[in-house]
């Protein structure tokens, strides 16, 4: 039975609207106000977080069958999971976890995912990537001067987007890490796609079988810390696939491994930089890296009509997102004035690439790319910096079509900078 | 016909209280506006509510049109009450005078129409309360009437929706049918809600609607209000006026929002030395020793930390008095402080403005403050006559009532000049935006020329409603018989 | 019914394509809303959250469109209901056949005149966006009790609109000022000032004459039964402390704030309710507070707390506050808190109350100050259980207050003894002050668990016990009397005011096509008397 898991709290959302919003006292202006790209462009309350409750509501209750105009609606949603963050501000409903079981019975019905999802399923699953391209050049990006060490006990797990798309990432993650002594080694082709796309498509018997494959590697290479550039495939190892299986290796995304270098002097900065630069939060790398707490309690009712969870129910909040690690760096780096935006953090915009929207929904996509460049250049800054090649390809796409002068950098591209001779 | 009328009132009111001697009609049939004079059929002085609503329907009988006004004759001003047909009966409620309840635990007072300011600036006074008077009232001046017509108080931090004082009313509409509005309207008769607990202080509904709000401003074109209860404020115990002066009145015009904005003072407003002049009830060229424009101000203090609160106003005014380019003193020239007192607490025996020169037009309307210096501008070219004005900040900040009046001898004026000079400045105004809010006599026609086609059908479809018969006060504001 | 495919075009030749929908999907997220479960059951129906699916929902973005539509309504004969933010089940059809009028597209904050302290809002711009803005000048908006992520201008023009600050800001209702309005027939009527063909303004509302904000809406308003609000002008306070951003600092949810200089809360506990009425009084009679209102120990616990684990601790470890009347002190100077604060702890000693922060015996969290700066305390009353209605619902004085509060403890007690509604040993209650003890409001907040059906139907037979207790012993009327079966019930007992309201709707909708489920069906053609 669909949202089964969600019986109580599907029956009780006030329709108040908060899932819009980011948390009310974080408000700072009304044009940053909102914190969900897809109210933002489509306007219907269906697509809001509460919206989707009603609709889960409504099949929990059989009064709506799962349709292809369901779907149409379930699938513009970047599952980026703000309007879960701003609901639990005060409320306990869970608005993503409702879209993902939405995504999986449309999925289960044979309605979702939608046609170009479907379509990079398939070459994930076949070619262990979404992008269709040969795993053998996975390691494309590798140059000569880079250092792999083939026994190391640290992995750097690259991710598709990085290994094909922004090749410009992986290479500045592995120079950095050369420069800093750390030894890595590369999973190349037997690196299969982490299955976030699928995951967060509905497709979740597929993408468990792409975790599979990823934990028997690592586990069976011996390796002790996995490091990722990648928001979206940190964010499956570290939050998601503990849900399903439970695996030993430590796992560190590039930012908090940055910021410990850094720390212990192993990376030299220079004072070669003269920019002010701001923050976008990945979704991914923030709230949805926050580990699904666990809980075996049970509800117990402290007086007539009221229950509680006893012990208290742990809820993911995005309180332990990975927000500083990033910012310590920007902040450690000489010359780089650093400005925050108005949503940051745990109630950081979205940049609208998630969830399959960037293939299916370009237009939405862009839509709400170009609301974050926005809000990214009211804060006076000439770079816009972030840690998740998804993002880095959809806000790239936005300051091209908006003619936005803001530059964006991966942290690693601006690190590595900071870290050379030249002049900028 | 009329003596059936007559007759008949008789029976509703007693002899004593109908009159159509014809001194009398000639004195009702006009006021002290430039309004043509027309003589009602006759005038009545109906006693309680039962005997309003038989009058009322009788008029409805016999398609009489009732214009009810409080007042005594000498003392109306705008038209407002002056026949504009010939089958017209006053209703004078100045019989009508008791003062129902002082409730100063919630600071309210119920009165029937008749109640002065005279009495009740009194009788309130007594029973720790103040009332939110315009400024410097006539002591015959009903207290009713003047909520019910909006006239501004003078403390505009008080005045929380621009109704204020105004709150639940006792009415008789048009139909004859008896209401009351607010909290008044049930459930539960005054007393049984006296009883509850209630005072008839939220002037808000019944439910889904605010027939206070459409009786008032109506100039008594939708019925009859037999009694009202009236917003006040507890007394102060202790008071500070400051003044400043200056040759440019916009000089006042920040440190003016400023006192508004944070609410600190109690009155607060703009006169010019004329309407000094005016209020004092002394020459002119007795001021010779002030500048042109006076705001005045007062800061008040009740309890045991009365004294404080004026203290730390002004010690809080003291820090950032520079910023606002102007000087305040605590008197003003060698005028006694006692005399402003008087002013913008007590009553005057005659209209204030008639006594000056003995003649008088004010135009008045709401605007914003930044407007009246370009309204003043145009308006001191316009005219040779003495001019006062008036600015008075209502609605905690949100609009100004700005006020010129021209003052003249009516024994060496043309009234023909007068009247001209009157219409052109005040149609000048409303061609410049100034908003006529409440819109008498020679006013009416002009001013709803200037109003959406929407805004005058609503304000009949909802004439149709509480007066279908049109006897309230035929033909003013925007009913006139097509 | 489908919505006719031409009628269907033509809407969206007037606001584009993809802003009106017959999308079965969508329409059926716009049947669902927060208790429409206990209007379900007042109907006898199963208590589930949907009522009537629409047959199409519309986003305008301007009234021009807007008038558009109405005029389209009146043409086809087809009925509209108008939302903002859209919470509460007034916001829902209240029968078949009719199309939403969802009006988040119109967002636009058209002014803020700070010299004349107002400021022009659209249906879909919320109070929180509202008030970021306005803190950049010093100013603050009133916001109902609902929160900050509801609509000023519903607030003000078609809702209710107590709220938690509104012994300084006062009821929405009586903030009015310039209004546009679509009107049933499709007019556009502007209120006030701004009717001037020419020059006109927003800084009044009432006249030329009669104001017409007397059939606009009366102490609760009409809730799109009378047309569609487009923008309202809005009176503006100014911002209670001298500062020009809200910095939170920390992470959800456990956000944390510097409270600004001179502010302070007081929670003052009252040993009955005749005490708490005597601090009502007292308390307001200076006009010193930014915030005064009384709510249950419980009520208070849960206004301070951000998580369930945090609200149980204050159950289990917090003194004991009888009656607590809650006060927030708040200067722009030193002087200025300082006599205020001198004026309360005088009152405090007179009345001879406790104030539980000055003995240090309860701190209210310092993310408290900036939730009740940002009015954000409402929507804690959803922390414990997930859903809460009130039940009466009236405004006059600190006395009716009392006598209500009074009256109703037995009748609650009953329903908590039955088990059907949760137990807030018959207290839970809140009450304010309106500009500075002027008005009082009070209504019963009742947590009642939607889930389950003897709950609901308890819920609605307790609602119905609570209205007529107000019309048997005059107690004013509660804020849900609305709707042609509750009107011809009430009215009757209060001057017969149902009869006009019908005329009103009769004169001003004579197409009937302004959903009237929460307002009032026109006269019968035959009752019509004019």
């Amino acid at each position: 039975m669909p949202f089964e898991d969600y019986e109580d709290t599907i029956k009780k959302c006030l329709r108040c609207s908060l899932c819009k919003w980011i948390p009310q006292i974080q408000i700072k202006s009304q044009k940053y106000a909102s914190i969900c790209p897809s109210i933002d462009y489509y306007n219907y309350h269906t697509y809001s977080g509460g919206g989707k409750i009603i609709l889960a509501l409504s099949i929990y209750l059989n009064r709506l069958e799962p349709s292809e105009d369901l779907a149409d609606i379930v699938y513009k949603c970047s599952t980026c999971g703000g309007c879960a963050i701003s609901c639990k501000y005060l409320n306990k409903l869970e608005p993503l976890e409702i879209i993902y079981e939405l995504r999986e019975l449309l999925v289960e019905k044979g309605i979702g995912p939608m046609p170009k999802q479907k379509l990079y399923a398939e070459y994930a699953m076949e070619k262990h990537n979404p992008y269709n391209e040969p795993p053998e050049q996975r390691m494309d990006w590798v140059s000569e001067d880079i250092k792999i060490s083939k026994n190391a006990k640290i992995a750097y797990f690259v991710g598709c987007t990085s290994s094909y798309r922004r090749k410009e990432i992986a290479k500045a993650t592995a120079k950095i890490l050369n420069k800093a002594g750390v030894e890595f080694q590369l999973l190349g082709s037997d690196e299969w796609c982490c299955g976030s796309p699928l995951l967060r498509t509905g497709m979740k018997k597929e993408a468990l079988e792409l975790m599979n494959h990823n934990l028997d590697l690592i586990e069976s290479l011996g390796i002790e810390e996995v490091v990722f550039s990648c928001a979206g495939c940190y964010s499956t190892f570290k939050a998601h696939y503990p849900r399903y299986r439970k695996y030993n290796f430590k796992v560190t995304h590039t930012s908090e491994l940055f910021n410990r270098l850094i720390d212990e002097g192993k990376l030299k900065l220079k004072e070669n930089l003269k920019i002010k630069v701001t923050y976008h939060d990945p979704c991914h790398l923030g709230r949805d890296s926050e580990p699904y707490p666990e809980w075996n309690g049970k509800m117990v009712e402290v007086m007539p009509l009221i229950s509680i969870p006893v012990p208290p129910k742990p809820l993911r909040r995005g309180t332990n997102g990975t927000y500083e690690p990033p910012r310590n760096v920007l902040k450690k780096i000489p010359g780089i004035d650093f400005v925050e935006m108005e949503r940051i953090k745990e109630y950081s915009y979205c940049c609208g690439a998630g969830g399959g929207v960037k293939a299916q929904y370009p237009d939405f996509a862009l839509f709400a790319a170009k609301n974050r460049i926005d809000e990214a250049e009211s804060t006076g800054a000439e770079s816009l910096i972030s840690a998740c090649p998804f993002c880095a390809t959809n806000l790239k796409d936005a300051i091209d079509d908006s003619g936005s002068k803001l530059k964006f950098y991966d942290l690693s591209e601006l690190l590595l900078k900071s870290l050379e001779d030249k002049e900028e | 016909m009329n003596n059936q009328i007559k007759k008949k009132l008789i029976e509703i009111c007693g002899i004593e209280n109908v009159n159509d001697g014809q001194e009398v009609l000639e004195k009702y049939s006009k006021d002290q506006s430039l309004v043509d004079p027309i003589k009602p059929l006759l005038v009545v002085f109906p006693e309680n509510t039962d005997q309003v609503q038989d009058i009322i329907k009788l008029a409805n009988q016999n398609n009489i049109s009732i214009i009810p006004i409080s007042s005594p004759n000498k003392y109306r001003f705008h038209g407002d009450t002056v026949p504009k047909s010939d089958n017209t009966i006053i209703m004078n409620l100045s019989k009508m005078n008791k003062i129902l309840r002082i409730d100063k635990k919630n600071r309210v007072i119920m009165v029937e129409p008749g109640v002065t300011f005279g009495e009740l600036i009194d009788v309130a006074g007594k029973n720790g309360l103040r009332l939110l008077n315009p400024l410097f009232p006539r002591k015959s001046k009903s207290v009713l009437s003047s909520a019910l017509e909006r006239e501004p108080p003078i403390v505009p931090r008080f005045q929380w929706d621009s109704s204020d004082p105004l709150l639940c009313t006792e009415v008789i509409f048009g139909t004859g049918d008896y209401f009351r509005t607010g909290i008044a309207a049930g459930p539960g008769t005054i007393e049984e809600q006296i009883e509850s607990g209630q005072a008839q202080k939220n002037p808000m509904g019944p439910t889904q609607f605010s027939p206070y709000r459409l009786i008032q401003g109506a100039q008594g074109c939708f019925g009859v209000v037999t009694w009202a209860t009236i917003k006040c404020e507890y007394l102060y115990d202790t008071e500070k006026l400051m003044f400043s002066q200056s040759d440019n009145f916009e000089d006042f015009f920040d440190f003016m929002r400023y006192l508004i904005k944070y609410r600190t003072a109690d009155e607060v407003f703009i006169v010019n030395k004329v309407n000094l002049a005016a209020l004092l009830g002394t020459d002119i060229s007795n001021l010779s020793n002030l500048k042109d424009w006076i705001l005045i101000t007062n800061f008040t203090g009740m309890g045991q930390f009365g004294e404080d609160r004026i203290s730390y106003i002004l010690a809080d005014i003291n820090d950032v008095i520079n910023d606002y380019n102007i000087k305040l003193t605590e008197t003003l020239g060698n005028i006694d402080n006692s005399k402003i007192f008087e002013i913008i607490h007590e009553t005057c025996e005659e209209s204030w403005r008639l006594k000056y020169k003995g003649g008088f037009q004010d135009i008045f309307y709401l605007t914003t403050l930044d407007n009246t210096v370009l309204h003043y501008n145009l308006v001191s070219k316009m005219t040779d006559l003495e001019l006062g004005v008036y600015i008075q900040p209502i609605n905690q900040g949100c609009g100004v009532h700005c006020e010129f009046d021209l003052y003249y001898n009516p024994a060496d004026t043309n009234e023909g000049s007068i009247k001209k000079s009157f219409l052109e400045i005040s149609k000048k105004l409303m061609d410049i935006g100034a908003f006529f809010n409440r819109p008498y006599g020679l006013w009416a026609d002009e001013m709803y020329a200037r109003v959406s086609n929407e805004t005058i059908s609503a304000l009949r479809r909802v004439k149709e409603i509480f007066d279908p018969n049109n006897i309230m006060n035929r033909g003013a504001l925007c009913f006139k018989e097509e | 019914m489908k919505i006719d495919k031409k009628i269907l075009n033509e809407i969206q030749d007037i606001v584009g394509k993809e802003n009106a929908t017959d999308n079965e999907v969508i329409l059926e997220s716009y049947t669902y809303n927060w208790c429409v479960e206990f209007i379900n059951v007042m109907e006898g129906k199963d208590p589930i959250p949907f009522w009537h699916k629409p047959i199409a929902v519309v986003l305008p973005s301007t009234t021009e469109e807007v008038q558009k539509f109405v005029k389209l309504c009146n043409k086809y004969h087809l009925k509209f209901k108008a939302q903002s933010t859209g919470l509460g089940p007034w916001n829902q059809p209240s029968e078949d056949d009719v199309i939403v009028v969802d009006l988040r597209r119109m967002n636009k904050i058209v002014k803020i005149d700070p010299k004349n302290m107002y400021c022009v809002v659209e249906p879909y711009v919320t109070g929180a966006q509202l008030q970021a803005e306005l803190l950049k000048y010093g100013l603050n908006c009133h916001m109902p009790g609902a929160g900050p992520q509801v609509s000023p201008l519903a607030s003000s023009t078609s809702m209710c609109g107590p709220g938690f600050t509104s012994s300084s800001t006062g009821f929405s209702g009586r903030n009015v000022l310039g209004t546009e309005w679509v009107l049933p027939t499709g007019e556009i009527l502007r209120l006030g000032s701004l009717s001037l063909k020419e020059n006109s303004d927003w800084f009044h509302g009432d006249g030329p004459g009669p104001s017409l904000r007397g059939i606009m809406r009366g102490f609760i308003g009409t809730k799109s039964g009378l047309g569609i609000f487009t923008r309202v002008a809005i009176k503006l306070f100014p911002f209670p402390c001298n500062i020009k951003q809200l910095e939170i600092k920390n992470i959800i949810p456990n956000y944390d704030f510097d409270i600004p200089n001179y502010m302070q809360f007081h929670l003052i506990s009252c040993k009955n309710y005749e005490t708490l009425e005597l601090a009502f009084d007292r308390i307001e009679k200076e006009g010193i507070t930014f915030m005064c209102f009384h709510t249950s120990t419980y009520g208070l616990h849960t206004i301070f707390s951000n998580t369930q684990e945090e609200l149980m601790n204050r159950a289990v470890a917090s003194p004991r506050i009888k009656n607590p009347l809650v006060v927030l002190i708040t200067a722009n100077t030193k002087r200025e808190f300082e006599y205020k604060e001198k004026v309360l702890k005088t009152a405090i000693e007179e009345l001879k109350v406790k104030d539980v922060v000055a003995t240090g015996k309860y701190i209210p969290p310092n993310i408290a100050y900036a939730e009740a700066l940002r009015s954000a305390l409402g929507m804690h009353g959803f922390l414990a259980t997930g859903a809460f209605q009130s039940t009466h619902g009236s405004m006059d004085t600190s006395r009716l207050c009392r006598v209500l509060m009074e009256r109703n403890l037995p009748l609650k007690k009953e329903y908590i003894d039955k088990g059907l509604i949760g137990n807030d040993e018959g207290k839970g209650n809140w009450s304010t002050s309106y500009e500075h003890g002027h008005f009082y409001h009070i209504e019963t907040p009742t947590m009642y668990d939607q889930t389950k059906v003897e709950s609901v139907e308890g819920f609605v037979e307790y609602l119905d016990r609570c209205n007529k207790l107000d019309l048997v012993e005059h107690l004013g009327i509660p804020f849900f009397i609305e709707g042609d079966k509750m009107h011809d019930w009430y009215g009757p007992q209060c001057s017969n005011y149902h009869i006009w309201l019908r005329k009103i709707k009769t004169k001003f909708d004579p197409n009937f096509v302004a959903d009237s489920g929460f307002y009032i069906s026109p006269e019968k053609e035959e009752n019509k008397t004019t």
